[in-house]
């Protein structure tokens, strides 16, 4: 029941991936094509439609065939290594797209850099309260886990099914006691700072346009902002009460996680990829469906491909941004140029790898 | 909508522009008085340039009289005062006189010249007094 369970979830995950890439290359900002800044005009002529017709034939048949195989394995394991070649596989198609619009890229050097001397749009305390209400929400479970330790038996629940109840057992340790609370804190942490970044990340403004960019930026990152600290604010939720209720179900004082843990995981995925759709659809990346016919030549570090690898990685050390507008895909990315986002992102990796270790370690 | 525009293959500095541009906006009304400019970092993330190079034009135009910088509120446009003061003007008479002379010098008559000072003011609009 759970096999089957876990190979339609994994063939639904393959349908929406298939259909969120179907959908990308048509909610990009006016001008870019696969990562690359073509220029608005070259955008629309036949040699960029050509790309895209073929980007969507790949990706379509790609989606059904993988799904067809997933269906046919009748196997999770089965099912997920589809979806990790049918990934691979885009990755592939979406290299070989890049490269073609490359072709098409403007020789003359890019728009002149625009700034607008208008509030920034980042105002609004909804960031920073996610961040504290996250992080407040991890040490909360943290110091819950840490007063009860003493009372705990000698083996504890670790692993619970989907009806709640455990099935899996581990020594009682630090580790094993500790390690979701602490899972908690790091989450709120990254998920909060994002939020952050996220309200105040680089604009990506059309050069005399009369506002209309500027617009569209400032709604698609509040509808960012707001998406993402939803986000973080069901799982910090999901996070504590599981980290509670996995300390009572070890004294005895509960049968299991409560149903309101799978409710919010639940609604977790709602808001997730509904929140994607609604992004995608209604915004476009960086508000492109709100720019209009947008003839406005984009400027700066979008419409720069010297500073961008492959398009999908910013590098100017010029440039005192954190997080740039993706040029393909849905969001922002981090300025790896800027040193602060590169030791951060490292730290977090070195930080993610080091409870990795410390969880295999303890747990046993 | 006011908007700085940064051209990279012009000869003058990128500081060099911010600081024009802003005094030209300054003088043309188009941030009066008690305006507060975006922080340096919003500028220099939209420029795509370094913070010091935005933070040297707000110095510039803090030096020249146009802005007032405080730490707490940022960058803050300040009216011209009601009467020109002789210790302001004089130094900038005598760059004027410097700047007449090199056009002059460059081929310009005067009549030319007259011409080229009525453009520059009618460029800059905004508030004029007399």
């Amino acid at each position: 029941m759970e096999d089957t369970a876990i190979l339609w979830m994994v063939a639904l995950e393959t349908v929406f991936a298939g259909a969120i890439y179907l959908v990308l290359p048509r909610i990009a900002r006016h001008g870019l094509l696969f990562g690359v800044y073509v220029g608005e005009e070259r955008a629309t002529a036949e040699a960029a439609r050509r790309i895209r017709r073929l980007w969507t034939r790949w990706v379509l048949g790609a989606t059904t065939v993988t799904v067809a195989l997933q269906l046919l394995l009748r196997r999770p394991l089965g099912a997920i290594l589809c979806l990790a070649v049918f990934a691979v596989g885009l990755l592939f198609l979406y290299l070989w797209s890049h490269f073609a619009s490359r072709a098409l890229a403007p020789t003359a050097p890019p728009p002149p850099a625009v700034a607008v001397l208008e509030d920034d749009g980042s105002g609004g305390i909804l960031p920073h309260a996610t961040l504290a209400f996250a992080v407040a929400c991890g040490l909360l479970a943290l110091a819950y886990a840490g007063v009860s330790y003493p009372s705990l038996p000698e083996r504890i629940p670790t692993h619970f099914g989907l009806s709640g109840a455990p099935d899996g057992w581990s020594a009682k340790s630090l580790g094993s006691v500790l390690l979701l609370p602490f899972l908690g804190v790091v989450q709120g942490l990254v998920l909060g700072l994002l939020c952050l970044l996220v309200s105040q990340a680089k604009r990506a403004l059309r050069l005399n346009d009369g506002g209309a960019s500027l617009r569209a930026q400032h709604a698609f990152r509040r509808a960012m902002t707001r998406f993402l600290c939803g986000i973080t604010w069901l799982v910090s939720l999901t996070l504590l009460i599981a980290s509670v209720f996995a300390i009572r179900t070890a004294q005895g004082r509960s049968a299991g996680l409560p149903m309101a843990v799978l409710g919010l995981a639940g609604l977790l995925l709602v808001v997730a990829l509904g929140g994607i759709v609604v992004l995608a659809v209604r915004y476009g990346q960086g508000g492109a469906r709100l720019e209009g016919a947008a003839t406005a030549p984009l400027t700066d570090g979008l419409a720069d491909n010297r500073y961008w690898v492959l398009g999908m990685f910013y590098v100017n050390r010029n440039d005192p941004s954190m997080m740039v507008e993706n040029r393909f895909g849905l969001g922002y990315t981090l300025n790896f140029g800027n040193w602060k986002a590169v030791v951060g992102l490292a730290g977090l990796l070195v930080f993610v790898l080091g409870l990795t270790l410390f969880a295999i370690l303890g747990v046993r | 909508m006011t908007a700085l525009v940064i051209d990279p293959a012009i000869d003058e500095p990128v500081y060099g522009q911010i600081a024009r541009q802003l005094r030209e906006a300054i003088v043309a009304g188009a941030l009066p008085p008690g305006r507060t400019l975006p922080a340096v970092r919003t500028v220099a993330s939209d420029l795509g340039v370094n913070l010091n190079t935005v933070a040297r034009a707000y110095r510039q135009l803090q030096e020249e009289g146009f802005l007032e910088i405080a730490h707490r509120t940022g960058a803050r446009v300040i009216g011209p005062p009601a009467s020109a003061a002789r210790d302001r003007v004089e130094p900038l008479r005598r760059d004027l006189r410097a700047t007449v002379a090199r056009l002059l010098q460059a081929g310009l008559d005067r009549g030319q010249l007259r011409e080229m000072l009525e453009a520059e003011l009618a460029a800059l609009g905004g508030r004029r007094r007399g």
